[in-house]
């Protein structure tokens, strides 16, 4: 408790100091003399609560627009699951099996491997009572880990850097991205958010120093990758979703809080994405982009407990076929060069990926070679200490056992975040839950 | 509840704040222009707006593609080689186009004669956001962006209606593949949840019944515009809100739009989009009843918006944080500088979290605070930068090596790209450009048109007394650090 409020004091300390004008940090001499003052505080190990450098990191990994489990771990022998899908469902010759009943979608040749290897964990039949069929709705539910009908103001995330992580440095939880997950929303706003770590400072003269890359020529590289803006077979209408950000204290309050985090941690970042270097082969999606950062600020020393990336596109009302299946090839590609990296790096005993999306989809196909939202659908959690293999049970496609035409859930995927927050982040999940859930066996 | 003004209370600050939340805010004198009007008189010159001529034309690819369609098909059948090729042509001939749009949109904002049709264009864009990710046609983008400037401050159940119809929409929401057989029902639903009512105002079996009578519309490629294709129609009786009947897809909006939530839900998301929070019930209350008696028209309700003394609570006044898209054209307007070109500009949004015609879901940009990360405000203190003092052009060289031809492509067809910074004399007297006492007012009244907090205002003396001179480079850094500050991204 001591070293918090020192904590807190020397947070305090800084805002004065740094923010005393909110315009005098942005001049140059400013800025030099405060990094220093920054870099010493660093190094202060009284400053310092448990984070990642030495201890335990988890990565969540959203896969926005409701991914159709039905079709990711594919009950193939299943009679019910073939006439429920005649034109899109997947057949024994298709799927990768993990057993006589169920299979992996084919596109998830790297997730496969994994679980060969006992690294990867698939819960099966994950959701919540009384479902929500609107992705925003879900989304929230699942960022903020409340009941179907309770709002909750912060996320679920955010409320263990507000229990578990006060006063720590605001690299505790990174979002690689533009926007910040509601998932991070906290009492005390923590965490940051990036996308690419060149830009990630403030530039004093305002002018690109040569050789460095400009953004304009970033925009001529994103106008001419065929990855950027996915122009090819689309994935639907839902690219992220992050939810809204909320704040106790007033705008001008927030926007000085996020400056000085910004300062907090640019150089530190930019330091390490240029010192660090990959040791496995990405795929060059926007995901397989955002682990290769992630990998690289693990493997600099970041003092980060919490990575947030995100794959959208899986809203599939329409032909689905081909966009699921790039999609999930991405996925279990960019998964397992995340994976490969961290062995060499030798961190992944230390990382757990979990994944998420906020529903599945309806059990019937649709007459657009698509499928509507659903309700419960597997999680992946993968890493070195999982405990590999199929958790939970597929729940029953027997039309009697449908709710209005969906799969009923067999797990809460609040019991998932217990397990994570119990046995992977070693911190009481009640109170960040707001209730018990048991722990599911793991890790 | 929605009091009128005291006259007494409209001057400078006043009028900046409805020409900053009407349109995209502007330079001194224009906000002194409508101080002069008078309230009545300011909130008229930028409400009534048919009666100002716009002179900017339509992009000259504005118009159907017949040779589309046949294009796509010669492509599809071509061999791999050959299909890739034409392919990869489509795709650079719909990119550029969409650079050029956004840029064509954005000019208007910034020196378009009817800054309030824009924004209210701006705001239906985020309302009912689609995006060419997956529409993947520039024609089809425009067309929807022309559609709410045409009718976005008209009639609700007539703007709803045509963008049901309207081809990018039906893309969009996938309606043009919905039939009777099994229908999809991505736009019922989100036509309740995020157009209409919002989430928990209707029920599941609302979402599969409407998704009936939404069976049959369509989209024609050939024609590139809505189709109704009656054999896809369900002809069968469908109960919606607890009403029976043998409903089709204008039937049901025209029930939806009735609902008593419909009135609410729009003018608390058109409050939130002007004031920059959401209004209390009873204000709410206020505005649906607003809504209904101008019946169920915006431009009443704007009305009463921009006029009531609410609107220019102090709590609301310098309290929104600017979009990206009004932090760039607000910009640009004061700092009377030309937008930078297309592809900056695009960069540029991108960077801040705003790519027009590509939000980043069906709901739109989340607004209001999540403009501000980390990333975000970095990247609007170093594009602050590039505004005001300018930015060489790019190296060419290596922008992306695999695929060299496109990129040259498209920045040959695009030109050159360096950018000018702001010419210091278009923005101060002689008295401002010497002495710092004149300067810091001067500053303020263009940048932020409030007072800079004193400790703010003395690093900003110290700052320009720490120069050799007060130059025109001294005075350029003094307004990136202003646009470099918290209080700079409210607006």
């Amino acid at each position: 408790m001591k070293s918090e409020i020192t904590l807190q004091t020397r947070r305090e300390f800084l805002r004065q100091t740094v923010l005393g004008g909110a315009l005098s940090w942005t001049v140059p001499t400013f800025l030099a003399n405060t990094f220093a003052a920054l870099q010493a505080n660093a190094a202060d190990p009284a400053t310092q609560a448990e984070t990642g450098r030495d201890s335990t990191i988890l990565v969540v990994l959203q896969m926005a627009g409701g991914n159709d489990g039905l079709n990711t771990v594919a009950p193939f022998a299943n009679d019910h699951y073939r006439r429920a899908r005649p034109r899109i469902g997947l057949d024994a010759t298709k799927v990768l099996k993990l057993n006589d009943d169920v299979g992996l979608h084919p596109g998830l040749t790297g997730f496969k491997e994994l679980y060969d290897a006992g690294r990867l964990a698939i819960v099966q039949g994950v959701g919540y009572p009384n479902s929500n069929r609107s992705h925003f709705r879900s989304t929230e539910i699942w960022q903020t880990a409340s009941d179907s009908r309770r709002f909750e103001r912060y996320g679920w995330l955010g409320r263990y850097f507000d229990n578990a992580c006060a006063g720590c440095d605001p690299t505790i939880g990174v979002s690689i991205g533009r926007q910040m997950p509601e998932a991070f929303a906290a009492t005390h706003p923590t965490g940051v958010s990036l996308e690419n770590p060149q830009s990630y400072r403030f530039i004093p003269g305002g002018r690109f120093r040569p050789g460095e890359a400009s953004g304009t020529e970033e925009s001529f590289r994103k106008l001419n990758a065929p990855e950027a803006e996915s122009m090819d077979e689309s994935g639907g209408t839902i690219g992220s979703i992050s939810g809204p950000v909320r704040h106790t204290g007033s705008v001008l309050d927030f926007l000085e809080r996020t400056a000085l985090d910004a300062q907090l941690s640019s150089d530190k970042i930019r330091g390490i994405a240029s010192r660090v270097s990959n040791l496995a082969t990405y795929p060059g999606s926007q995901l397989g982009n955002s682990l290769k950062l992630v990998a690289k600020l693990i493997g600099g020393g970041l003092p980060t407990r919490i990575y947030y990336v995100s794959q959208g596109g899986y809203d599939t009302h329409t032909n689905q076929v081909n966009a699921q299946e790039r999609l999930l090839k991405d996925l279990g590609d960019s998964v397992q060069a995340f994976v490969t990296d961290l062995t060499g790096q030798g961190n992944l005993p230390r990382v757990l990926l979990m994944t998420f999306s906020e529903f599945g989809r309806r059990v019937a196909e649709n007459a657009s070679g698509g499928t509507d939202h659903g309700a419960a659908a597997p999680m992946f959690v993968v890493g070195d200490k999982v405990k590999a293999g199929l958790l939970g049970q597929y729940p029953s496609l027997a039309p009697a056992d449908l709710f209005q035409g969906d799969l009923k859930f067999a797990v809460d995927f609040r019991s998932v975040y217990a397990s994570v927050l119990e046995c992977w982040l070693r911190t009481p999940s009640e109170p960040i839950l707001g209730k018990k859930f048991a722990p599911l066996p793991l890790v | 509840m929605l009091k009128s003004l005291p006259s007494e209370r409209w001057d400078f600050t006043t009028a900046a704040h409805l020409l900053n939340r009407a349109g995209f805010g502007g330079p001194p004198a224009e906000i002194s222009e409508l101080a002069r009007l008078g309230q009545a008189g300011a909130v008229s010159r930028l409400l009534d707006f048919e009666s100002v001529a716009e002179p900017t034309s339509d992009p000259a690819w504005a118009k159907p593609d017949p040779d589309r369609t046949e294009r796509l098909q010669a492509a599809r059948m071509a061999g791999p080689e050959e299909r890739r090729k034409l392919q990869r042509e489509e795709q650079v001939n719909q990119r550029e186009r969409m650079v050029g749009l956004r840029a064509w949109w954005l000019e208007r904002m910034a020196s378009g004669a009817r800054p309030l049709q824009e924004k209210m264009t701006l705001f239906w864009h985020g309302h009912f956001a689609t995006s060419m990710v997956k529409v993947r046609d520039a024609y089809l983008m425009w067309r929807q962006n022309d559609l709410f400037r045409r009718l976005g401050t008209g009639h609700w159940p007539e703007l709803l209606i045509a963008t049901a119809r309207d081809p990018a929409m039906l893309i969009w929401l996938d309606q043009a593949q919905s039939r009777k057989e099994h229908p999809n029902e991505n736009f019922a639903r989100e036509v309740m949840e995020l157009f209409t009512l919002g989430e928990g105002h209707y029920t599941e079996r609302d979402v599969t019944e409407a998704a009936r009578a939404l069976t049959g519309w369509s989209y024609d490629r050939r024609t590139q515009d809505f189709v109704a294709r009656p054999r896809w129609h369900d002809e069968g009786s469908k109960t919606i809100f607890g009403q029976t009947g043998y409903f089709n897809g204008e039937d049901f909006l025209r029930l939806l739009v009735a609902q008593p939530q419909a009135a609410r839900f729009i003018s608390a998301k058109l409050w939130n989009f002007f004031a920059g929070e959401w209004p209390s019930e009873e204000l709410t209350t206020a505005l649906a009843a607003a809504f209904r008696d101008g019946g169920d028209s915006f431009k009443p309700l704007l009305r009463t918006i921009f006029l009531c003394e609410e609107f220019y609570a102090p709590s609301i006044i310098r309290n929104q944080v600017k979009s990206p898209v009004q932090w760039l054209v607000g910009s640009v307007r004061v700092l009377a500088r030309p937008l930078p070109p297309p592809l900056v500009c695009l960069n540029l949004t991108r960077n801040l979290g705003q790519d027009l015609f590509a939000p980043p879901n069906v709901k739109g940009w989340d607004g209001g605070l999540s403009w501000i990360t980390t990333n975000t405000l970095l990247a609007r203190y170093n594009e602050a930068a590039t505004l005001v003092q300018g930015a060489p052009p790019p190296a060419m060289a290596g922008a992306n090596p695999k695929r060299p031809i496109a990129g040259k492509q498209i920045a040959r067809r695009l030109g050159p790209v360096r950018i000018g910074g702001v010419e210091v004399d278009k923005l101060f007297t002689e008295k401002e450009r010497t002495e710092i006492e004149a300067l810091i007012p001067a500053l303020e009244r263009r940048l932020v048109q409030a007072k800079f907090r004193p400790d703010q205002e003395k690093v900003l003396r110290e700052y320009l007394a720490s120069e050799p001179q007060l130059d025109d480079h001294a005075i350029l850094n003094a307004i990136r650090l202003v646009m470099s500050t918290p209080e700079y991204q409210l607006t």
